[in-house]
């Protein structure tokens, strides 16, 4: 009997490992350059989120140390909030247990277990403790080394010590030790995902300090911390059975009805007693044996035509009823049936569009400065479209930044991002490259794509990115998305063109300037031997002549782009 | 008492006139308009007269090419005259500093005293000659002063021997006293004057060879002539000479070519000018020069048949052409200055037999032939071509 105990233990440890191994692609952990940028992303995205909810300017240092041949050492460093004591094990502990994983806001993690996937790799890579050293600015600071229990799937603090705070430091410190992955500076590594991170969180300040101990700072250009996302209610075209049929055992409603008012977005007694003849409607559809008949009642309650569909059937009135009792039941009673008859009708009717305020764009304005603080390119310019929906239900918001010239190197470089998150992967299937690559880049003073100094970032902001595959490194190609990103490169595009035909303008005005300054003084030279007038006075005659003639010239344009305008 | 002969010196109709500060004023002139227009806020420029077959034209009356009045601005401001404009005040000033220090120089000097990198470019005042020497061109056209009037002078080419008296500057010399190379004629013979003349008319020869043939000969004492050398297309000095032997001393003035396109052009441009320097005729061009040979008829005449050579080219009548010197000579009947009866009919002929005849075919006879007999021949029968 011990002997199976024990048998019954080991397998569940190795389930635990088994499980984050077996989802290693989904967690983002295969690869050794891949594995060693999503620590340091999850690492990072906890800094950057805990100090949005606290309203503080992240100041985020990434320290990378080699301790041998593809065994590391990761540390980041945050000015955030600080973890308080208790909740230590929870943050750093508990896989699938994130916060954000089932609630309807945008959110930068993308995987679903955040940092204690980080902590587990480390774990399961080098065999070490996560040592996380944090203060809330109070009295005392913690130093803990956490691991993950995998008996009880939770994180357990293994060592902790306190020590005293006298100056009051405040943030999070977080050391792992990873084997089996490689830091290189590709544009799938740390250094690239940084940058990147930067570009798009234009209030952080970003350190990096490379294995070979070389620092970069990717400093704050914008003081602006973002508001927090906030929690949307789902749209009924944007949800599945599973997701009604969750929520419907959690909440706090006594019945359907008022569940599916009081929960879902854009739903309203009305619409429930809608609901219920769409329900019946379908209940009796299903009824009918004629294939033929079936369909056409199928199309004519797609049309919105319930009530006339009901009343083709005999008896409907007891159906319908029969469905509005459903109503009234508390909502834990709901099955999976009645809750997939809910989603199959939210099909079938109209809908408002779902509210789009909790979208958290990063705002024309800030991408505008983290292009400039990052990149500094000659010229930037950014676009963000108004949200739309995609699917019916979803709310999405695409936002694109174009820079040009200055430090860029020629070659078009696209940054894709979702929810404000590097995308590093998969490029070539990903909807924004498609958009990018669909725009007709000649019509906007772009000759040769492929050789210009331009940068181009892409942002897809929703509750729900729909993602290809289980990367989640590329975004499906949904049209409504891909017009959007399409619609918003071109605004961009026309704002580059714009300033490169104006560049181009005086470009020429200064050549044209120059080629008559260079013979001002060979001409007042020899004027002054033809006429005997000082050379400097006829000099100056010229250069004043030319002046305003440049001037006036430039007041012309002024007036003419003004009429235009 | 030798007899009487159709050629003989006549009247000067020209007086000697050289003013240097004639062109220094117009140089002032110029400049001091370009400073009132910059001062008053207006873009200067200079009005030169355009250059090329489009601007002149034959002056019937007087027999010369003459230019048009076709002008073209060259402004400061504009980014295609800049350029030119620059170069054209700088050479103006290198003119006023040559001719007030009573310096010459060549047009190479000129190209390379003028020629200096524009401080903060890369560029040069002037690339090549080819760019000095146009502009020198437009100066003279647009301020009707001789090249050489601006101490600008060309290449010596061209010689001349025979009882004459030269003062150049200090020194005075015959030139049937130099030795058989006679004397070579610079690029400016504005300075030079005549204190002797005792030759009868001059005659212009094409080559250099004939005309030796003719001084060793002694044909210049003999018949009282004056030999000119133009060797080739005469230059500028030699049709100013030219020009002026025969206005200022009333010397008639003889041509001696080869019987072919090229030969008769020499002709047509010490007689009427030319159309590059047609600004100019009045002062190079000498309408009243007549034409001793070769021509088509002395082939016949002389018997010189088999010492012909074929012309160059694709004859009018044949597939693609004209081209070569058919082309030439179909061009020259059709100037203005050749439609005479006897010269059609000459260039007729050249076209009907396809053959050219050069000046020293004449020694097929014997080297003597042409001093003793064909051209003392002609001359004195006032055999020429008008």
């Amino acid at each position: 009997m011990a002997e199976a105990k024990q048998l019954f233990k080991e397998f569940k440890i190795q389930s635990v490992s088994e499980f984050f191994r077996r989802n290693a692609a989904m967690l983002g952990y295969t690869g050794k350059i891949r594995s060693l940028t999503t620590v340091i992303h999850e690492a990072v995205t906890n800094s950057l989120d805990a100090c949005e909810e606290a309203g503080i300017a992240p100041y985020i240092r990434v320290e990378i140390e080699e301790l041998g041949r593809e065994h590391y050492k990761v540390i980041v460093e945050d000015n955030g909030p600080g973890i308080p004591e208790k909740y230590i094990t929870h943050v750093f502990g508990k896989m699938l247990a994130g916060t954000k994983a089932h609630r309807n806001i945008q959110s930068r993690g993308q995987q679903g277990i955040g940092i204690s996937g980080a902590v587990m790799f480390a774990q399961i890579t080098s065999g070490k403790a996560t040592r996380v050293i944090t203060s809330t600015g109070g009295e005392e600071i913690i130093e803990a080394w956490v691991k993950i229990d995998v008996d009880k799937n939770e994180g357990k603090i293994v060592k902790k010590e306190k020590h005293p705070n006298p100056k009051g430091w405040r943030g999070t410190r977080i050391e792992l030790e990873v084997k089996n992955v490689r830091y290189v500076r590709s544009k799938q590594g740390v250094y690239w995902y940084l940058k990147l991170t930067a570009i798009a969180n234009p209030h952080a300040h970003i350190e990096l300090i490379e294995p070979d101990g070389k620092l970069i700072v990717f400093p704050r250009s914008s003081d602006e911390v973002p508001e927090p996302p906030v929690e949307m209610k789902p749209h009924p075209r944007g949800v599945l059975t599973d997701d009604v049929y969750r929520m419907a055992k959690k909440t706090r409603r006594n019945t359907v009805k008022r569940f599916l008012v009081g929960e879902f977005s854009r739903i309203s007694d009305k619409k429930v007693d809608e609901l219920i003849e769409y329900i019946a409607a379908l209940r009796l559809i299903k009824t009918e044996k004629d294939k033929s008949v079936q369909d056409q009642l199928y199309e004519r309650l797609a049309k919105g035509e319930v009530k006339a569909v009901l009343r083709s059937f005999r008896g409907y009135t007891k159906v319908v009823k029969q469905v509005a009792k459903m109503m009234e039941k508390p909502p834990e009673k709901l099955t999976w049936h009645e809750a997939e008859e809910i989603v199959e009708a939210f099909k079938y009717m109209k809908f408002l569009a779902p509210p789009t305020h909790g979208l958290r764009p990063i705002g024309e304005e800030n991408i505008e400065k983290g292009l400039k603080g990052i990149l500094k390119p000659e010229f930037v310019t950014a676009v963000t479209r108004p949200p739309k929906v995609y699917s019916g239900g979803i709310p999405f918001q695409v936002e694109v930044g174009l820079a040009y010239g200055g430090e860029i190197p020629a070659g078009f470089e696209l940054l894709r991002y979702a929810n404000r998150v590097p995308l590093l992967f998969d490029a070539g299937s990903c909807v924004t490259t498609l958009a990018a690559r669909s725009v007709d880049w000649k019509r906007y003073k772009v000759d040769d794509l492929e050789r210009a100094p331009v940068v181009l970032m892409i942002n897809v902001i929703s509750v729900h990115v729909p993602y290809t595959g289980t990367g989640k490194q590329s975004i499906a190609n949904v049209d409504e998305i891909q017009n959007e990103i399409r619609l918003a490169i071109m605004d961009a595009a026309r704002k580059l063109q714009t300033y490169l035909s104006g560049k181009h303008r005086k470009l020429y005005q200064v050549k044209r300037r120059k080629t008559f300054e260079k013979y001002v003084p060979e001409i007042a030279r020899a004027l002054s031997v033809l006429t005997g007038e000082p050379e400097d006075a006829i000099k100056n005659y010229f250069i004043s002549y030319i002046e305003s003639h440049f001037a006036a010239k430039e007041e012309a344009k002024a007036e003419e782009v003004s009429e235009n305008a | 008492m030798p007899k009487r002969k159709a050629i003989h010196r006549e009247k000067p109709r020209e007086r000697f006139s050289y003013d240097p500060t004639k062109v220094l004023n117009k140089l002032e002139e110029y400049g001091k308009r370009i400073l009132e227009d910059i001062k008053a806020g207006k873009n200067p420029y200079f009005d030169i007269p355009m250059r090329g077959l489009n601007n002149v034209y034959f002056d019937e009356k007087r027999r010369v090419i003459r230019m048009g009045d076709k002008l073209s601005r060259r402004y400061f401001l504009n980014v295609a005259h800049t350029r030119k404009f620059m170069q054209t005040v700088l050479l103006m000033a290198y003119v006023k500093r040559l001719v007030s220090e009573n310096k010459h120089a060549s047009l190479r000097e000129a190209y390379y005293a003028n020629k200096h990198t524009i401080p903060g470019t890369k560029e040069n005042t002037f690339e090549d000659q080819r760019e000095s020497d146009p502009i020198i061109e437009d100066l003279e056209r647009m301020m009707g002063v001789l090249r050489e009037e601006m101490h600008l002078t060309a290449d010596r080419r061209g010689y001349i021997y025979g009882d004459i008296v030269i003062r150049d500057g200090e020194d005075e010399f015959n030139t049937s006293k130099l030795g058989m190379g006679g004397w070579a004629v610079p690029g400016t013979v504005e300075h030079l004057q005549f204190p002797e003349i005792n030759v009868d008319y001059a005659l212009v020869v094409e080559t250099a060879a004939m005309a030796d043939r003719l001084i060793e000969e002694k044909f210049p004492k003999k018949e009282n002539a004056l030999i000119i050398a133009t060797q080739g297309q005469a230059s500028r000095g030699v049709r100013r000479l030219i020009h002026r032997l025969h206005y200022e001393e009333g010397l008639p003035i003889i041509v001696f070519t080869d019987g072919d396109p090229y030969g008769w052009y020499i002709y047509s441009t010490i007689k009427q000018g030319s159309i590059n320097l047609a600004y100019l005729s009045e002062k190079l061009a000498t309408p009243e020069a007549k034409f001793v040979g070769m021509t088509m008829d002395d082939i016949e005449r002389y018997g010189l048949k088999n010492v012909t050579e074929k012309l160059k080219g694709i004859p009018p009548n044949k597939k693609g052409g004209p081209t070569g010197d058919y082309k030439r000579i179909i061009e020259e009947m059709n100037y203005p200055w050749f439609q005479t009866k006897e010269w059609q009919r000459q260039l007729k002929m050249a076209l009907k037999m396809g053959v050219r005849i050069e000046q020293q075919a004449l020694a097929n006879k014997s080297l003597e032939f042409v001093a003793k007999k064909y051209l003392p021949e002609k001359i004195n029968n006032g055999e020429l071509l008008p």
